[in-house]
């Protein structure tokens, strides 16, 4: 690419604290549960104990008689179904017919308190048959006695499958100088956000409805509430609060939250429903559980010939995300690499267990493990360096891949070069002493998705509202969703930036559907390209109307005005110029306040066959990190001991965040490599609980050390892409391959757990094969 | 999460709360820091009407190197420079219990009695009644292995490994006066993990009491656990010994937690090297004797063979640190 | 049952009497009863230190307290530690660390730190690892708390 001269930013690039921080620090920060509303119900659900039951009747008459209790809501009172994708609604807000997982709700009541609310549970009556239980998605694949959803094809329990097909497979398999196999399983994790689910919901005599709820996607949650309780959108309010955390688990709408509306229906009278812990894990959505077999064939340089892939994802009870999971386990496997020839057969499987859905990194995470572990395989069979085997395989900028994804920008290059030195990697790889290793593992996400759920394609996936009036502040609506990631720091900065105004002046309003312009929400790490464009264009329009202002009492014209620190002056000329305030009053003469907005539409890229959107997206990052392990060979307990993260974000907008990003992608990234794991035994969770679920602590994180090398996306709002979800990706099977690098054994399956290493290295040497003289 | 309701009881005097604890027999239980029953009440584990509340007994306080109160608090042992000089294991073992949070109302007492754990018991009144009550609470069967008369928990506490290294007594209170025995006899109960003590109904650990000779010892914990804080052991090995400059032990404990329904002595198998030279083949037979006899269960987070394969590392390392180690 | 005694204690510097019964955990009582809801409730059960409060000055799981227990006791919540005008000087490293990202674990480490520099004003980095190694944070990897633990420690923002 041409080297194009990179203009700099009065704050975009800087270290930019972020805007609602003194709120969080003092604990004036609002979150749902925080609020209350005169004459608050509080709202508890009835759970199924049973993985898979009919339900054949539900009495709620003793517990509607309970003093104190308002309202007992089961499945039929609104059974419309709904999900957060429109071709798969297969939700209801409380089950009807069956409960499909332990933990499934069967019914919810509202009451004066908890305690009132919970001995009306105890009187609830619940009559089911008993159904076979699948915890096995492998056994779901065939027809079977009693499908847990009816759309399970060809009474099966497939809810998803994919077959793509692009080159000859079996041809390049056939002249491949080295083929590798790797079959992975991988257990589900969860997201474990501090804050649990809350919401709260009140009906008003004017016929409206609000809703405030620990939502990352304020507006999939507007149409699903809309949609199931069969109220128009305009007479539903839905108000973000501050969000303690998401990572993908309060993108869904989600059944509780209708079931919190439907009781301030049902009540005329405000209800709270506030999770426990065990609700948030059985309420899950995280990642899937899920086994893959990847094949890759190269050529006698390494040259990257094929891939031949299958995925095997136990989807949990509801559709939730997964049909773009099962896509993305394929089409997310292939760059940050050129494949001419790629077959893929991915199948999602319902079970009786917990829904999985999207979860940080979504589709891009497990697969890539497997893909990562067989090129680390590749370049040993080949005698290659891992950073040589991967630089030859790298996709250009401005090139297009076998299933026609478009990519623009890509410092891969550049990633892999900044890895490789900062991490001292020529005198490490294979020659630091048996038990310690050093891995690279590289990364590949979409920057948002081209294809929004729930839209016309026409519809903007962004649109960003300012209005300034003669305080000189300047409101910024969106419904962008910051949930703790500083979208709403971003979109304050890119506005301050283009205005050349303080940041201070500058107020991002709280989500409220009355008045926030839609954004599809912070999901498919969108945010900062989709919004941070459409932020731009609202700013430059209002800057436009400033100029022509500062134009007209300069009698300049507008070209001629340039904008720098809170005033407007002229180009070459400096010293005539006026103040950001004087421009203001003088364009609201005609006008009053200004308004301004601005939209970023995508328009969907790609190919025509079936699934060819899944996956496209305006932008990718990209990333390569390098792992450093230390493994007790005696008790296969191990340390990650730093890891170098070269990621491309395209440029950095807020430096401060995009580290904080990385750095909390790494945390867990690893976590789902050491320890973290929802424990089934069959369909049953034995660990809904932080001290069975092993997130790291302070004392597992290793030294970070981030390199931001990339060059400017050309479309990403001021030269950015994501930072969000692909800088965790590339963490997992760094940390695998420098555990082959440190023991020579190659791991398959996660978490890596200490007895597993040490089962690993006792199968090395059983085998008689020493690794580094061991 | 809301507590069912109990009555509180707040004595000042341990005459007092013997006497309560007489007229409450079998409807109460102590409360010491709270970290463990008050989880267990969330989840309406073995619930009582009566709550009686130790925090204002002063028998129950004080701090030497030679009585540590059942009510002083974890981190004030953790931040006591003289005894993490006296007694190294015991301070090793102190400062790795759960976490600082935790440390900071948690209590020697209450360490000590800590409740057994078990995947099947530690868990919400939903999730137990889904899959069906166990023997410890509200249940007849075990789960871990299934049968219906010996419950399996494990015992979860850290203090015990290490005090019992060191022969540590433990004061008693009840109705018919206090008495002192050996903290290891206190658990010697069966075996099975609801009757976990030899405590009477009613009584009450008074204080820890720690021996001269526990002075001068090197002594050593090591706890097995997936993260490095909040985890209950898998694994807890504590020895203690006394090694003459020439290299020959002189005095030997060695004792384990986390792995079964009660902390461990193995004082056959020490008290045999003692006298010795702890040469690498003795002390690999001492691990590997110790590791044959300890049988964990699949009721904690890591693998049971694994956890067992662990304990010959685990008492192998504890002994070469130990004897490295500085004496108390 | 004496259900409704009064609780008398002293919360961020004043004298505080309310009623509270002998179930009722502080967590509860402080964000229900006394709506100080800078205090966070994240498990529950002594899992997540979200919750975390001051008692008599040492950072305490308020979920696994009960209430009645801190009679005649200085109970010192996020509320409490946060000057009338701006920020203490932890609060204001962690704003300019960026050690916040969602916030909701915020006031418990903010609480932990506060309290360690109190007792050790200048602590390693290995002591700050383990003074906050029982509160969780989802979000930061706390790379950046402990960096602004650190950078407080030493006076600046």
């Amino acid at each position: 690419m041409a080297s194009v001269e990179r203009p700099t930013y009065r704050l975009l690039g800087q270290r930019i604290p972020y805007v609602e921080g003194p709120l969080k620090v003092t604990g004036r920060a609002e979150y749902t549960d925080d609020l209350r509303r005169p004459g608050m119900l509080v709202a508890r659900l009835l759970r199924s104990p049973w993985p898979h039951a009919r339900l054949r009747s539900i009495d709620t008459t003793a517990a509607r008689a309970l003093p104190g209790v308002y309202a007992v809501l089961t499945g039929e009172r609104y059974p419309t179904p709904f999900g957060v994708l429109p071709i798969t609604h297969d939700e209801t807000a409380i089950a009807v017919g069956k409960a499909r997982y332990t933990g499934d709700i069967l019914a919810a009541v509202a009451a004066q308190d908890e305690r009132t609310a919970e001995a009306a549970l105890a009187l609830v009556r619940v009559d089911v048959e008993e159904l076979p239980e699948y915890s096995d998605p492998r056994t779901g694949i065939a027809r079977v006695a009693e499908p847990i959803h009816a759309r399970g094809l060809n009474g099966s329990n497939v809810q998803k499958e994919v077959v793509q097909d692009f080159g000859d497979v079996d041809a390049a398999f056939s002249q491949a100088a080295q083929t590798a196999r790797v079959r992975g399983t991988f257990a589900g994790v969860t997201h474990a956000f501090t804050e649990p689910m809350a919401t709260i919901a009140e009906s008003t005599p004017d016929g409206r409805l609000t809703v405030w709820s620990a939502t990352q996607v304020p507006h999939y949650l507007h149409r699903s509430l809309s949609e199931v309780l069969g109220i128009p959108m305009h007479r539903i309010r839905v108000i973000k609060p501050e969000v303690g955390g998401a990572f993908g688990g309060k993108s869904d709408p989600l059944p509780h939250e209708i079931v919190c509306a439907a009781l301030a229906i049902e009540t005329g009278r405000p209800v709270k429903l506030l999770f426990d812990r065990e609700d948030v894990f059985y309420t899950n959505h995280g990642r899937h559980p899920t086994q893959n077999d990847v094949r890759i064939a190269v050529d006698a340089d390494g040259r990257i010939l094929a891939y031949d892939i299958e995925a095997l994802i136990d989807g949990g009870a509801w559709s939730s995300f997964g049909t773009v999971t099962t896509y993305y386990n394929g089409v997310l496997s292939m760059g940050p690499y050129r494949v001419p020839n790629f077959r893929y057969h991915g199948r999602r499987v319902y079970t009786n267990r917990p829904p999985s859905g999207a979860m940080r990194a979504h589709g891009g995470t497990n697969i890539r493990y497997s893909v990562e572990v067989a090129l680390d395989l590749l370049a040993e069979q080949l005698g290659r360096d891992p950073f040589d085997l991967r630089a030859i395989n790298a996709l250009p900028p401005n090139s297009t891949t076998v299933n026609e994804f478009r990519i623009t920008s890509t410092s891969f290059l550049k990633c892999l070069a900044a890895a490789r030195e900062k991490s001292g990697w020529d005198a490490k790889f294979r020659r630091l002493p048996y038990g310690r290793g050093v891995g690279l593992g590289c990364g590949f996400y979409i920057s948002g998705s081209n294809s929004p759920i729930h839209f016309t394609p026409k519809m903007p996936q962004s649109t960003v509202h300012l209005k300034v009036d003669m305080d000189g502040g300047i409101a910024v609506h969106s419904m962008q969703a910051d949930i703790g990631q500083g979208s709403n720091t971003l979109l304050a900065a890119i506005v301050a930036e283009v205005l050349g105004v303080d940041l201070e002046r500058v107020h991002v309003q709280r989500v409220d559907s009355d008045v926030s312009p839609i954004d599809i929400g912070s999901y498919s790490s969108r945010v900062t390209f989709m919004m941070g464009n459409a932020a731009r264009s609202a700013a430059l329009d209002l800057r436009g109307q400033l100029i022509a202002a500062a134009a007209e009492l300069l009698g300049r014209p507008a070209e001629s005005i340039e904008t720098t620190h809170e005033r407007f002056q002229v180009r070459g000329a400096p010293e005539v110029g006026v103040s950001f305030a004087a421009a203001l009053e003088k364009a609201m003469e005609r006008v009053g306040a200004l308004t301004a907005t601005g939209a970023y539409s995508t328009t969907p890229k790609g190919g025509t066959f079936k699934g060819a959107r899944a996956g496209t997206a305006p932008a990718y990052s990209f990333a390569a990190y390098v792992a450093q392990v230390d493994v007790d060979v005696e008790t296969g307990e191990y340390h990650v001991e730093k890891i170098w993260a070269a990621f491309d974000c395209g440029r950095a907008l807020n430096r401060l965040a995009v580290e904080g990003q990385i750095e909390g992608s790494i945390h867990m990234g690893l976590g789902q490599v050491m320890g973290e794991s929802m424990n089934y035994r069959g369909a049953r969770l034995f660990n809904p609980s932080f001290l069975e679920y092993k997130i790291p602590t302070a004392d597992q994180m290793p030294e970070v050390e981030i390199l931001l090398v990339a060059e400017d996306d050309p479309e990403g709002p001021f030269g950015a892409k994501e930072a969000g979800e692909g800088p965790l990706i590339a963490t997992l099977p760094a940390v695998g391959n420098a555990l082959y690098d440190a023991i020579g054994v190659r791991f398959t399956e996660l978490p890596i757990t200490p007895d597993r290493v040490l089962r690993g290295i006792d199968r090395r040497r059983r085998e008689g094969r020493p690794w580094k003289g061991a | 999460m809301h507590l069912d309701p109990f009555e509180l009881h707040r004595p000042t005097s341990l005459d007092a709360t013997v006497r309560l604890a007489g007229d409450l027999a079998g409807r109460f239980d102590y409360l010491a820091g709270g970290t463990d029953l008050l989880p267990n009440y969330k989840m309406h584990l073995n619930l009582r009407p009566h709550l009686i509340a130790l925090d204002r007994v002063p028998e129950l306080r004080g701090r030497s190197l030679e009585r540590l109160g059942a009510m002083e608090r974890l981190a004030d042992l953790e931040r006591d420079p003289a005894l993490r000089a006296a007694f190294p294991g015991l301070a090793d073992a102190v400062s790795e219990v759960a976490t600082p949070l935790v440390r900071a109302s948690g209590t020697v007492g209450g360490n000590l009695l800590v409740e057994t754990r078990c995947f099947f018991f530690n868990q919400s009144y939903f999730w137990r009644a889904s899959l069906g009550f166990c023997l410890k609470a509200d249940g007849d069967r075990c789960h871990v292995v299934p049968q219906k008369e010996r419950c399996y928990a494990t015992f979860s506490g850290d203090l015990a490994p290490p005090l019992i290294a060191l022969d540590a007594e433990v004061e008693i209170a009840g109705a018919d006066g206090r008495r002192r025995i050996p903290l290891a006899a206190m658990y010697d109960a069966g075996g099975d993990g609801i009757r976990r003590t030899t405590l009477a109904p009613g009584e009450i650990v008074v204080a820890v009491h720690l021996p001269s000779a526990a002075r001068g010892l090197r002594s050593r914990y090591k706890k097995l656990r997936v993260r490095p804080s909040y985890d209950f052991p898998e694994l807890g090995v504590a020895v203690a010994g006394r090694w003459e400059d020439g290299g020959r032990v002189e005095r030997l404990r060695l004792a384990i937690g986390g792995a079964e329904t009660y902390p461990r002595r193995f004082d056959d198998l020490t008290s045999a090297l003692e006298g010795g030279t702890l040469s690498d083949e003795r002390v690999r037979a001492l691990a590997e004797a110790v590791g044959e006899r300890v049988r964990p269960v699949h009721n904690t987070f890591l693998l049971p063979d694994y956890r067992r394969r662990m304990v010959a590392v685990y008492v192998r390392r504890a002994l070469a640190e130990a004897r490295a180690g500085r004496a108390g | 049952m004496s259900s409704q005694e009064l609780l008398s204690f002293r919360l961020n510097g004043q004298p505080v009497t309310t009623p509270c019964e002998p179930a009722r955990i502080l967590l509860d009582l402080l964000r229900e009863d006394l709506e100080e809801t800078g205090t966070k409730r994240g498990c529950d059960l002594g899992t997540c230190g979200c919750c975390t409060v001051l008692l008599d000055g040492r950072p305490t799981l308020s979920c696994l307290s009960l209430a009645r227990l801190v009679e005649g006791c200085e109970v010192t919540t996020i509320e409490g530690v946060s000057p009338p005008q701006g920020l203490s000087p932890v609060q204001a490293a962690f704003v300019a660390h960026g050690a916040t990202q969602c916030g909701f674990c915020t006031p418990g480490f903010v609480l932990t730190a506060t309290a360690l520099l109190k007792e050790n004003p200048h602590p390693s980095r290995e002591e700050i690892v383990r003074a906050i190694s029982g509160n969780l944070c989802r979000c930061t990897g706390y790379t950046k708390i402990i960096e602004a633990i650190d950078a407080a420690a030493r006076g600046g923002p």
